[in-house]
C-alpha cells in the first residue's frame, strides 16, 4: 500500500535523477531542476511547469554551455576560456551581449565598493 | 517556490542583491530589451539603444552617432580628440539622465503590480544558476580551471538563453491556441524556430556552401 502511494512521487524523483529509459541526457543527474522551475515561472510559464519541459530545458542549457565552452576554447588563447572570448562569441546577439556587459560592469563596481569598504574599516 | 525565496544567498553572487537595492541602471535596460510582460516604452527603448551603443562597442545593428564621430576623426587628430571627449561627456550625461528616467519608470511600474505579477517578477529577478554547478560543468568541459568572471558571464548568458526559449515557447503555445504550462511539443517547436534564426549554436553539423 505504502509503495503505491509513493509510486508517483518516486517516479518523479526518478525522472529528476534522470532514470534509465530517458532520451537525451539519461544517466546524468539533474543539475538545475529546482532553479529552472523558478526561472521558467519568472519568464512566464505556469507556477508548476511540467517536469518533461524542465528536463528539455536543462538539456538545452547544458548543450548551450558546452557549445559555447568549446567555441571559446578554440578562439583567442587556445585551450583556455577567457571572458573576452565569450564576449566575442556573443557579439551578434544584442540581448546576451548587453547582459554580459552589465553583469561584468556591476561585478567590477561591487568589487570596488567592497574594497573601499574594507579599506575604510581597516583605516578606522 | 520556497526555495526561491531563500535563493538570494546563492543567487549569482551579490549581483542579485544589488539589483534589488540599487536598481542598477544596467538591469532595467536588460529587462526592457528582454521584452518580458512589462510594458516597454517606445521612447525608453530607443534611448536605451543609443545609450548602449554609446559605450563604444560596435553593434552590427545600430549606427550610433559615436561611431560616426569616430570615423570622421580618424583622419584628423587633436581638435577631433577634443570634440570626441566633449561628445562622450554629453552622451554620458544624457545616458545618466536616461537611466534615471528608466529607474523611475521601473519603480512606477513595479509599484502597480498585482500580487501574482510581483511574485513572478521576484522569481524573474532572483532565479539564477548556481555558480558552483556552472563552474563544475565548465571545468569538466575544458579540463582547466576557469576564472570567476567566466562563470558569471556564462550563467548570465544561460539565463538569457532560457528566457529566449521560454518566451518563444509561450508564443508557440499561444499561437496554437493552448494554455500554459508549456508542454514538450511547444519547447521543441520553439527550439526549431530559434535554430532557424541562428540563436542556438550548433557546431555539430558542417554546412556545405558550394557543391
Amino acid at each position: 500500500m505504502a509503495d503505491e502511494e509513493e509510486d508517483p512521487t518516486f517516479e518523479e524523483e526518478n525522472e529528476e535523477i534522470g532514470g534509465g529509459a530517458e532520451g537525451g541526457q539519461g544517466k546524468r543527474k539533474r543539475l538545475f531542476s529546482k532553479k529552472l522551475r523558478c526561472m521558467m515561472y519568472g519568464f512566464g510559464d505556469d507556477q508548476n511547469p511540467y517536469t518533461e519541459s524542465v528536463d528539455i530545458l536543462e538539456d538545452l542549457v547544458i548543450e548551450f554551455i558546452t557549445e559555447m565552452a568549446h567555441k571559446a576554447m578554440s578562439i583567442g588563447r587556445q585551450g583556455r576560456i577567457q571572458v573576452e572570448d565569450i564576449v566575442f562569441l556573443i557579439r551578434k546577439d544584442p540581448r546576451k551581449f548587453a547582459r554580459v556587459k552589465d553583469l561584468l560592469t556591476m561585478n567590477e563596481e561591487l568589487k570596488r565598493a567592497r574594497k573601499a569598504f574594507d579599506e575604510a574599516n581597516y583605516g578606522s | 517556490m520556497d526555495d526561491a525565496r531563500e535563493s538570494p544567498t546563492d543567487k549569482g553572487g551579490e549581483t542579485g542583491e544589488s539589483d534589488e537595492t540599487v536598481a542598477a541602471p544596467g538591469d532595467p535596460g536588460a529587462t526592457d530589451t528582454d521584452g518580458i510582460p512589462e510594458e516597454t516604452d517606445g521612447d525608453a527603448d530607443t534611448d536605451l539603444k543609443e545609450a548602449a551603443a554609446e559605450e563604444g562597442e560596435l553593434k552590427s545593428q545600430d549606427v550610433s552617432d559615436l561611431t560616426a564621430v569616430e570615423r570622421e576623426d580618424s583622419s584628423l587628430l587633436t581638435p577631433a580628440a577634443k570634440k570626441l571627449k566633449i561628445d562622450t561627456k554629453e552622451k554620458k550625461e544624457k545616458k545618466q539622465k536616461v537611466d534615471e528616467d528608466e529607474i523611475q519608470k521601473m519603480q512606477i511600474l513595479v509599484s502597480s503590480f498585482s500580487e501574482e505579477q510581483l511574485n513572478r517578477y521576484e522569481m524573474y529577478r532572483r532565479s539564477a544558476f548556481p555558480k558552483a554547478a556552472i563552474k563544475r560543468l565548465i571545468q569538466s568541459i575544458t579540463g582547466t580551471s576557469v576564472s570567476q568572471n567566466v562563470v558569471i558571464a556564462m550563467s548570465g548568458i544561460s539565463k538569457v538563453f532560457v528566457g529566449e526559449v521560454v518566451e518563444e515557447a509561450l508564443d508557440v503555445c499561444e499561437k496554437w491556441g493552448e494554455m500554459p504550462p508549456l508542454q514538450p511539443k511547444h519547447m521543441r517547436e520553439a527550439v526549431r524556430r530559434l535554430k532557424s534564426k541562428g540563436q542556438i549554436p550548433n557546431s555539430k553539423h558542417k554546412k556545405i556552401i558550394f557543391f
